[in-house]
């Protein structure tokens, strides 16, 4: 029919102006990085390798070692920010709250600075002489400064609790949008069935929210996946800058990408490469946490 | 609205092509380090500037990994507009980037006299018998030493000028019994004094033909037992990160500092010490060929082939960093620059004694180790031999890897990075 | 009884969460009002060092010139970056075809790439449009945003299709119709599509650092990062720039809040 010829047209002309843009600076240097990935480079000398640099990548403890750092970040800090994320939602979706709007506004604050500014910020703070030392030994819960960025255990520590503070309050909003479609009534009636908050919240809330619970948790495996600002800013500014963090357990295959592009023999080549497995690792996880919520779209 | 998005179409373009419009004789140069590299070449040009009022400058300070980062993009991509004239290179990664990108910088070979250089600068920059730098700063290492609390330890510093680190450990456990000092200061992942130990004994991470060097690596091994024993002796005290470190000897909470010559701007910072610091000569490794003469950082100007003012830029370099002795005692005074123009080296500033180090001739001190600093080769792959190492630190550290073991695994780890 | 011990304990949590949230804010202002050594020991309250650190700041290192760049950047990503994946997210939701879900599923896989692999390939495309080194080459690669195509057709899902079917009756364009009577009543989506692209770039660091190499261009993140990386950063000066980087984002945060929970709503409907 004619109408629906028209309507598909006018479809692709919505459409067109975030395609040219996508393909010219998203999809070209995608390509163009997949292409590179079968080449070993050194600086812009060439070297045909074919799938050379992935089998060279499960050798590479570094890489393996950055996989392992992050996959830390996956199994405790998204699970402890996106948790801490639903209580704060949970809660601050009870009308009988008072000053609602403070504690949103407060609780999300930290979602609106630069990762930068405040990578920076607590790198000040979670110095082995600074404040938050300080405040501990003041308190009497340590005895001793803690090493918070000279010990390889700690400086995850201080990487999860900064990330934590960053990205809680964001989340939380959006699992504050989605209460909003859960009417108040499944609530009222609960309680007068005599079910009390924790009820309410494991058997309402939860599995209510469960498709933007999903859609958080996948944007958070992205996001630790492709994690750069913090780890590069938290260990920057040492003297020779050996190791990214101590012992390198701040390394992420970001991270590793830039160090193998900038900071050592640079290799575009084998960085693509690295890229492309981290995309592959995305999608599996990506995957079966769709599996695992049970959703379909 | 097609109008608006046609306007920003046009006015994109135009803007853009403002970004590259450059003066006809402008140098830019980019650099790192604000009070140090940066002023120095602030100097410099300012001095070209009354030779030749028509050149105009810009000297552009980023942090050193931007200027990385930034020289690999360009170079990588090919693009000859808008290169800067003139980059400082680290000289650990001289061979880095001369190999990778050949073409991309300048042949000076007839255009210096480099009998004048220090010959492991030189050494440093030259490719297929060809030269492409301007030496620089030198980072000849030494041992800065509180005079006070020495003397309150009992240490007379005549003693100490032909030490191994053993005895250096010895001494700092005196020194933290009597004065509650710590000897000194330093991250525990940072690969510093892993350099100056090794640069000490002649050896790098690899061998002439460039191959790794690191499992079977006798004088790694002692710098390893060092690095272990500094902090399980309790005579370190441990900071994170270059601010922490230059903090705990300006608040007097260490004894000595061992590193590069370039540290004394930083040391100098603090006026109300005037008077309390000398210099020795670093401590050696008790191995056979190891001297008490080290090196830690020093760095070159590179000059880009394509850029647009090459020839002004090289002159410039002539006229200043080949020519000007006078300037050459200016930015040692000032900011602690020890040149490897030789010439220079004859001059006042070099002799001078300083109230400070209280009224010891550091400078020619330096320059005589200088010259004991055996000369190195430190390939292209510097960093990534760093990081292997420092990777296998923590083990070490806790006891779960004995040193042969941690090598070998770094040795592995190193090549697959490398993907030997 | 029992009812008010609950909602004690929720305030007290609550309390205690927001404390946590707002004190790095708090220090980060002491901080800037206090010199270099006070900051490294954790000093908690004011000084009087404010004055002398913002003056370094803008002498110094140029800070108004680092503000202006940012603001255009940002100005120009957001509304270049609304136009462009709003008219996306409504073509794909509004004109659904099965060709167009699939380019729609194309482009989200793309959110997948660390964008660390992509500077080199896309400083050699903007070597072609002669962009290196200008604002305009740090503004338009962040202009088609995955996750801002992604949130439009969300929320234009919620847009009841009674009213376009209706405009078009009347003989209105497709256009017009976005342009005139979709896109209006779509303030809250606006708004918080807004916050989200301003914060993006804004706070972009990686990009801008690649393609920025006079240091008269310089954006905000990069004036910072610079700040606090140098070998002897002045801690009083790097806090006074971390307030004066954070400030436009709580600005514009406060100016649009009110639009963003409802915006943000729209796109998490079930």
């Amino acid at each position: 029919m004619k109408i629906g010829k028209s309507y598909n047209l006018w479809g692709w002309v919505f459409i067109s102006l975030a395609l040219i843009a996508l393909t010219l600076f998203i999809l070209y240097p995608i390509i163009y990085s997949l292409y590179l990935s079968t080449f070993s480079t050194r600086g812009f000398l060439k070297t045909f390798v074919g799938f050379g640099n992935y089998k060279r990548l499960f050798q590479d403890r570094n890489f393996l070692l950055s996989l392992k750092n992050i996959s830390i970040i996956f199994v405790v800090q998204i699970p402890i920010m996106l948790f801490l994320a639903l209580i704060y939602a949970f809660l601050l979706n009870d009308p009988k709250l008072k000053f609602k709007g403070f504690f949103r506004t407060a609780l999300f604050l930290p979602a609106v600075t630069s990762l930068v500014a405040y990578t920076i910020l607590f790198k000040m703070m979670f110095s082995t002489d600074g404040l938050v030392n300080n405040i501990l030994l003041a308190i009497g819960i340590i005895k001793q400064p803690i090493r918070w960025l000279l010990d390889p255990f700690w400086a995850k520590v201080t990487l999860i609790i900064a990330m934590t503070w960053r990205w809680t309050g964001y989340n939380m909003m959006f699992y504050l949008a989605g209460l909003q479609n859960i009417p108040n009534e499944i609530y009222e009636a609960a309680e007068i069935d005599g079910a009390n908050r924790r009820v309410q919240f494991f058997k309402i809330t939860i599995p209510l929210l469960k498709p933007i619970i999903l859609f958080t948790t996948i944007m958070s495996t992205i996001g630790t996946l492709q994690l750069f600002d913090e780890p590069m800013n938290l260990a920057a500014g040492v003297v020779t800058g050996s190791s990214v963090g101590p012992g390198n357990s701040l390394l992420t295959p970001s991270v590793y990408i830039y160090n193998v592009c900038f900071k050592y023999v640079p290799n575009f080549g084998y960085a693509s490469a690295i890229s492309y497995v981290i995309v592959l690792i995305a999608a599996i996880l990506s995957l079966i946490q769709f599996k695992v919520v049970g959703e379909r779209r | 609205m097609k109008k608006v998005i046609l306007m920003l179409l046009i006015i994109s373009m135009l803007i853009g092509l403002f970004g590259v419009v450059n003066a006809a004789k402008k140098v830019t140069i980019w650099c790192w380090d604000p009070n140090f590299n940066v002023a120095i070449m602030e100097e410099a040009a300012s001095r070209y500037q009354k030779l030749h009022p028509d050149v105009e400058f810009e000297v552009v300070s980023m942090a050193k990994a931007d200027v990385e980062q930034k020289l690999n993009t360009i170079l990588a991509s090919g693009v000859k507009r808008g290169l800067p004239e003139i980059v400082l290179i680290e000289d650990y990664n001289a061979q880095k980037y001369l190999q990778s990108y050949p073409g991309s910088f300048a042949d000076l070979t007839r255009e210096f006299n480099y009998k004048e250089f220090a010959p492991y600068k030189v050494k440093l920059m030259t490719l297929n018998g060809k030269v492409y730098g301007v030496p620089f700063d030198s980072g000849v290492a030494g041992w800065f030493y509180r005079r006070d609390y020495f003397e309150q330890a009992g240490i007379n510093p005549e003693d100490l000028k032909n030490i191994t680190w053993d005895e250096f450990i010895e001494i700092g456990k005196i020194v933290k019994e009597k004065t509650g000092k710590y000897m000194i200061s330093g991250d525990p992942y940072d690969g510093g004094l892993m350099r100056i130990l090794l640069h000490s004994a002649g050896t790098w991470y690899f061998d002439e033909k460039g191959n790794p060097n690191i499992a079977n690596n006798e004088v790694l091994k002692d710098a390893l037992k060092i690095y272990k024993e500094l902090f399980a002796s309790g005579i370190m005290k441990e900071t994170s990160g270059w601010n922490e470190w230059v903090a705990s000897f300006n608040n007097g909470e260490v004894a000595s500092v061992v590193t590069g010559v370039w540290i004394i701007g930083s040391i100098k910072a603090e006026k109300s010490q005037t008077g309390k610091w000398g210099v020795l000569p670093v401590p050696r490794l008790d191995l056979p060929g190891a001297v008490n003469a080290s090196n830690l950082g020093g760095s070159s100007w590179y000059v880009l082939n394509n850029s647009e003012n090459k020839d002004i830029a090289i002159d410039f370099l002539r006229e200043i960093y080949a020519k000007d002795i006078d300037f050459y005692q200016k930015i040692l005074i000032e900011r602690g620059a020890f040149g490897t123009w030789l010439p220079a080296q004859n001059g006042y500033a070099y002799r001078a004694e300083d109230p400070f180090f209280g009224n010891q001739r550091i400078f020619l001190d330096f320059s005589e180790w200088l010259k004991k600093i055996p000369s190195v080769d430190f390939g292209l792959f510097t960093y990534e031999a760093d990081g292997a190492i420092m990777g296998v630190m923590p083990d070490v550290y806790n006891g779960n890897l004995t040193i042969d073991e941690a090598l070998k695994l770094a040795e592995e780890q190193f090549k697959n990075t490398l993907g030997f | 009884m029992r009812r008010k011990l609950v909602y004690t304990f929720i305030y007290i949590f609550l309390s205690i969460s927001a404390f946590i949230s707002i004190f790095p804010f708090y220090w980060m202002i002491v901080g800037s009002t206090n010199a270099s050594v006070d900051i490294i020991k954790g000093k908690i309250t004011f000084g009087t060092k404010f004055i002398e650190n913002f003056k370094n700041l803008i002498e110094t290192f140029g800070l108004g010139q680092v503000l202006l760049n940012s603001l255009e950047v940002s100005i120009f990503v957001v509304i270049g970056s609304l136009i462009v994946s709003s008219l996306a997210g409504y073509g794909f939701e509004i004109y659904k075809s099965k060709s167009r879900n699939r380019v729609y599923a194309v482009v989200l896989w793309t959110l997948m790439i660390p964008p660390a692999a992509l500077m080199v390939p896309l400083f050699r495309l903007m070597n072609v449009f002669n962009l290196i080194d200008s604002l305009w080459g740090v503004i338009l690669p962040m202009i088609p945003s995955v996750f801002l195509i992604f949130f439009f057709r969300q929320n234009f899902q919620q847009y009841p299709k009674e009213i376009i079917m209706a405009a078009r009756v009347d003989g209105a364009s497709e256009l017009r119709i976005f342009f005139s009577i979709v896109m209006p009543s779509m303030k809250a989506t606006y708004a918080a599509a807004a916050i989200y692209a301003f914060m993006t770039s804004w706070n972009a660091y990686l990009w801008p650092l690649v393609i920025i190499q006079s240091s008269e261009k310089r954006t905000m993140t990069l004036f910072i990062s610079n700040l606090a990386s140098g070998y002897n950063p002045d801690f009083g000066v790097v806090m006074t720039g971390v307030v004066v980087a954070t400030l436009p984002m709580i600005i514009v945060f406060f100016a649009l809040q009110r639009y963003f929970v409802q915006g943000v709503l729209g796109s998490v409907k079930q």
